[in-house]
């Protein structure tokens, strides 16, 4: 009995352990990230920044950047992309997993091509084509690409929600007495929930991230946090991209917690 | 069932194909022959119209002076709503041969800032709009035309091609508390490097900078008047700098890791020197420690040098796209950027070297330029411009690159 409680709790003291080493492996940068939005300079060995800096926060909010126009558009974006990644995905997992379509197999592989072609040959060959339909330079070119890059993803996670899932209880539902739509909406969606969230997240911060893709579609004029982010990252200008980088995860938290209450009360309503 | 499909598809491309024309096609309308209008029709066609204006976005101050003080001004005179868009050069060319492959007329991009080889490359495969600088009024107001500066970007000839937008010039920096001596020529910047072993360097070629760098330091050893018309053959450039490559493989064993490896680039060793691992840094920018100290990101101590022979210096210019959709409006914008007003503010905002040239100016004007505080650590305009030496022709640069990665690094 004293064995066994001791056993656990050495076992208890291991897995504390992890949890710790892994927290301070998550947090440490984000603190130290949180540290350099401030910092004017942090030379070797001082522990702590030397000087202090309101620059950057000056720049985020009273500089030229107009930085809530971009947010509102990156979010735009993204939340569009999710939406619809996600529709076509739940689509495409029917028809190849409860439909079994002809060519299923070939769908599933076709999915993943995106995946096999590089980034920024793909995004160099798509401009041509987005500039021959009249799409160059618009947010709704920006949005068919960034739907490109998220569907392998989407597609991926919403074939094993749909194949684990299956369509045994759906028919049960139409068995007694429900209509299609009312039998999809009540029975299958509420089981779907956890891979339409992780794929309408997947895909959000897909395309929240994009950077050339997004810069060849958008050709500049469409303004995401990422594209305005990544020349300040590239120029070494560590506060400035602190700050950027902070504000892009922040968004994209917030974004998030936001996707989710509204599934849930959406989904609860219609239980 | 398949026809349903294809109707549903050909309708859903043709909503989103019409959701995104919108402006263009008002523009071609009114595009005339631009080289044959008086510059007061061509302000008149510019007047109310947008202009873009792409290029590199990674200095906040830049970014905020051109669509603050910049745009302030152009929308103030011109009635012009200007924009500047960051984009860095290699993709703002990939763009451009995008648009030119896909037949478009009407692009997105008005002006570009670009110098050196790219031009090169761009004014070569038709990238741009030109000749239009003869048009300009300002630039014979306050450009020297005669400048090789202004008539060649790295010995290319320019041909009317862009208009100068700024001048810079290689600086080196180091902090005169750590480290009290500037050395003055490479054999002292040997010597400071013994002294300081391991912890000097310059960026890996083919970085912007630590090109320039090498190239500088091949002027010390080989003087720069022989490469100005050197052919960009590789035999030739190699035995043209072989005291230099004997100088730079002598220097490799004091480097940082003994030279085995280089900081990736410019950004990479602009950390290392905020750090402290190591103790000199190089810029492109003359007046780089004057905002590196007033943006609190360099210490107060730090001082700009530059060798007693020179250093290189080049300037960078304005372009306009071959496809631009307001070329008339760009022309203005460039115009306006010419004139001693806005130079002015560059030269104090963002601490550029000016590109009019002084005994063009007004004395009002040149005495607002003389009262410019360009900060602390740095040298005078003067001072730079006494010890400016030329870029070499911008196909060596290349060459050079490659020539320094075979026989110096890690030698």
């Amino acid at each position: 009995m004293k064995d066994r409680t001791s056993a656990s709790s050495k076992r208890n003291r291991a897995m504390n352990l992890v949890l710790i080493i892994t927290s301070i492996i998550i947090f440490l940068p984000v603190i130290v990230t949180l540290l350099w939005t401030v910092t004017g300079r942090w030379p070797w060995p001082s522990l702590l920044p030397e000087t202090y800096t309101t620059r950057t926060l000056h720049e985020m909010f009273f500089g030229s950047s107009n930085l809530w126009a971009i947010l509102w558009d990156s979010i735009y974006i993204a939340t569009a992309v999710a939406v619809l990644g996600t529709i076509i995905a739940l689509l495409t997992a029917r028809a190849t997993e409860i439909y079994r379509i002809r060519g299923r197999r070939l769908i599933g592989y076709s999915a993943m091509l995106p995946l096999l072609v590089p980034g920024t040959v793909f995004a160099m060959g798509i401009q041509v084509i987005l500039i021959r339909m009249g799409l160059g330079d618009t947010v709704t070119g920006v949005i068919l690409v960034h739907l490109v890059a998220a569907l392998p993803y989407c597609v991926t996670i919403m074939t094993d929600i749909t194949a684990a899932v299956g369509n045994s209880l759906e028919e049960q539902a139409q068995v007694l007495g429900a209509g299609p739509a009312g039998a999809f909406m009540h029975v299958t969606l509420p089981q779907l929930l956890p891979g339409i969230l992780s794929s309408a997240s997947m895909a959000y911060i897909i395309s929240y991230s994009q950077y050339f893709t997004t810069l060849l579609a958008g050709g500049g004029k469409v303004k995401t946090l990422a594209l305005v982010m990544v020349p300040y990252i590239q120029s070494g200008d560590r506060a400035l991209s602190s700050i950027y980088a902070v504000t892009f995860v922040g968004s994209a938290l917030i974004v998030f917690f936001i996707f989710e209450a509204l599934i849930h009360r959406i989904v609860g309503d219609a239980k | 069932m398949k026809k349903k499909w294809l109707a549903l598809l050909l309708a859903v491309m043709m909503v989103l194909s019409f959701a995104s024309c919108g402006g263009g096609a008002a523009e071609e309308a009114t595009e005339t022959d631009l080289a044959s209008m008086s510059w007061d029709q061509i302000e008149e066609q510019a007047k109310g119209t947008d202009v873009a204006f792409y290029g590199w976005g990674g200095d906040e101050n830049r970014n905020n002076w051109l669509n603050g003080t910049v745009a302030d001004y152009l929308k103030e005179n011109y009635d012009i709503n200007f924009e500047y868009v960051g984009m860095d050069i290699n993709d703002i060319l990939s763009k451009l041969t995008s648009e030119k492959e896909a037949g478009e007329t009407s692009g997105s991009i008005d002006m570009i800032w670009i110098n050196g080889e790219n031009f090169y490359t761009a004014k070569e495969n038709g990238l741009l709009y030109g000749p239009f600088t003869d048009q300009l009024p300002n630039m014979e107001k306050y450009v020297d035309t005669e400048d090789p500066e202004t008539l060649n970007d790295f010995c290319k000839p320019i041909d009317g091609y862009e208009a100068p937008y700024a001048k810079a010039q290689m600086v080196m920096f180091n902090d005169s508390a750590v480290t009290p001596e500037a050395p003055k020529n490479a054999d002292e910047f040997l010597e400071y490097a013994k002294k300081y072993k391991g912890k000097v360097t310059y960026p890996a070629l083919p970085d912007f900078t630590g090109s320039a760098f090498v190239r500088n330091l091949i002027y010390e050893k080989c003087g720069w008047e022989q490469f100005q018309d050197m052919k960009a053959d590789k035999e030739t450039v190699k035995a043209a700098i072989e005291p230099a490559l004997e100088y730079l493989r002598e220097l490799n064993p004091y480097l940082w890791n003994e030279g085995k490896t280089f900081p990736s680039d410019s950004t990479a060793l602009d950390k290392m020197f905020q750090d402290g691992e190591v103790v000199m840094n190089m810029s492109y920018g003359p007046f780089s420690v004057a905002s590196g100290i007033a943006d609190g990101t360099l210490p107060e101590t730090c001082q700009t040098f530059v060798f007693d022979n020179g250093t290189i210096g080049n300037t960078n210019y304005m372009a306009i796209a071959f496809d631009a959709p307001n070329k008339a409006g760009a022309m203005v914008a460039i115009n306006a950027i010419l004139s001693a007003d806005l130079q002015l503010t560059q030269y104090s905002e963002l601490r550029d070297l000016p590109v009019v040239d002084q005994d063009k100016l007004s004395d009002d004007e040149k005495t607002a330029f003389d009262a410019v505080d360009l900060g602390q650590g740095v040298l005078s305009q003067a001072e730079l411009l006494a010890h400016r030496l030329p870029e070499m022709p911008a196909d060596l640069v290349p060459v050079i690159e490659e020539i320094w990665a075979e026989e110096v690094v890690g030698k």
